[in-house]
């Protein structure tokens, strides 16, 4: 779920950072620029773990900042497929279910990769939403807000960032993840213990 | 950005909470006066809930060492520690090709899940669900006292 990546950047360091040591003025702005943030092809960034070098240093000509190479690790969220991972229920509709992690949200389990056989009937306490049945030996398993919920990649995406974007459509996310719940132990925790 | 090495080694849960802890993302009530990022406590949120959140180094690395009867791939050992099934249908997902690989063995493969129960430590919401099968089983005399205190 997590990995270590080995990064390099050139950075300006602005003269209002003078005042603090070195290490952490560069530690401070690189958690602005990656921590956070999705690279893609990487992940999403956690947080920095270590420096490992800081080069440089120079004054480039008309400009009032220096400039510094560093080589750090980050600690980027990466699944691989295949992997389970428990997350929590955050929206359920007619397409299928969204799950949530907390810290990322754009987890997607399609209507074709729910528990067979299954189906949905509409929420009687919220309009909008459905509630997702998984059907087994003749009994009804729902799947509902209360248990966290495993699931397994199916797989990671990163979209590129759209040149034009309609009014009402989903606000647009850099990293995707399409999850399956078609296996045995997966869904709610509850259903297998 | 150069990104010199896209993988430079996989870190458990247990790794990255035990990373943010040493920042001080558990001491600080407030959470305003360590340098920890929000979105960092938000990591640091979902992994309390998880099972990583009682493991120590000394269990991981007595998992480790029994996981080597047993021939599984690195990032299989990885998904177990994290996951941290105490059933073997919970095991199932996390295992490539169970049934061609350990369709046959399940009594070793009941074996292994004991000593996953065993080694690894339980998450905490399922600490109490477990905790109550036990006193459930044992009849414990102060049952009385617990049902008061609900």
């Amino acid at each position: 779920m997590f990995y270590l990546s080995l990064i390099e950047h050139t950075l300006r360091l602005p003269p209002h950072l003078l005042s603090l040591p070195l290490n952490e003025a560069i530690r401070g702005e690189l958690e602005g620029l990656f921590v956070d943030k999705v690279i893609a092809n990487l992940g999403l960034g956690i947080s920095i773990y270590d420096i490992r070098s800081i080069d440089g240093g120079f004054i480039y000509p008309s400009e009032g900042a220096s400039t510094y190479t560093v080589k750090f690790r980050l600690v980027v969220f990466r699944p691989f497929v295949g992997e389970v991972i428990t997350a929590r229920l955050k929206e359920s509709n007619a397409e299928g279910l969204r799950l949530s992690l907390g810290f990322f949200d754009d987890i997607y389990v399609p209507a074709p990769l729910m528990p067979v056989p299954s189906r949905s009937e509409p929420d009687p306490e919220n309009k909008n939403q459905v509630r997702w049945i998984w059907m087994f030996d003749e009994q009804e398993y729902p799947i509902d807000g209360v248990d966290e919920i495993r699931f397994q990649v199916h797989n990671v995406s990163y979209p590129s960032i759209p040149l034009e974007q309609d009014k009402d459509s989903k606000p647009f996310a850099p990293m995707v993840i399409k999850g399956s719940l078609d296996a045995d132990g997966l869904g709610p925790i509850s259903w297998w213990i | 950005m150069k990104i010199l090495e896209a993988n430079a080694g996989a870190l458990t849960n247990f790794e990255v909470l035990d990373f943010l802890r040493s920042r001080g993302a558990g001491r600080d009530p407030t959470r305003v006066l360590v340098s920890v990022e929000p979105s960092e406590f938000k990591v640091y949120d979902y992994l309390e809930q998880t099972a990583a959140c009682n493991q120590t180094r000394q269990s991981i690395d007595e998992f480790l060492r029994k996981c080597k009867s047993i021939k599984l791939a690195k990032a299989e050992i990885l998904n177990i520690i994290n996951v941290r099934p105490s059933s073997l249908v919970e095991l199932y997902p996390i295992i490539e090709e169970y049934d061609t690989r350990f369709g046959e063995a399940a009594e070793t493969m009941e074996e292994f899940v004991e000593s996953v129960v065993q080694l690894l430590p339980a998450p905490p919401n399922q600490m109490e669900s477990e905790q109550e099968a036990a006193t459930d089983q044992t009849e414990a005399p102060d049952g009385e006292k617990t049902e008061v205190a609900e």
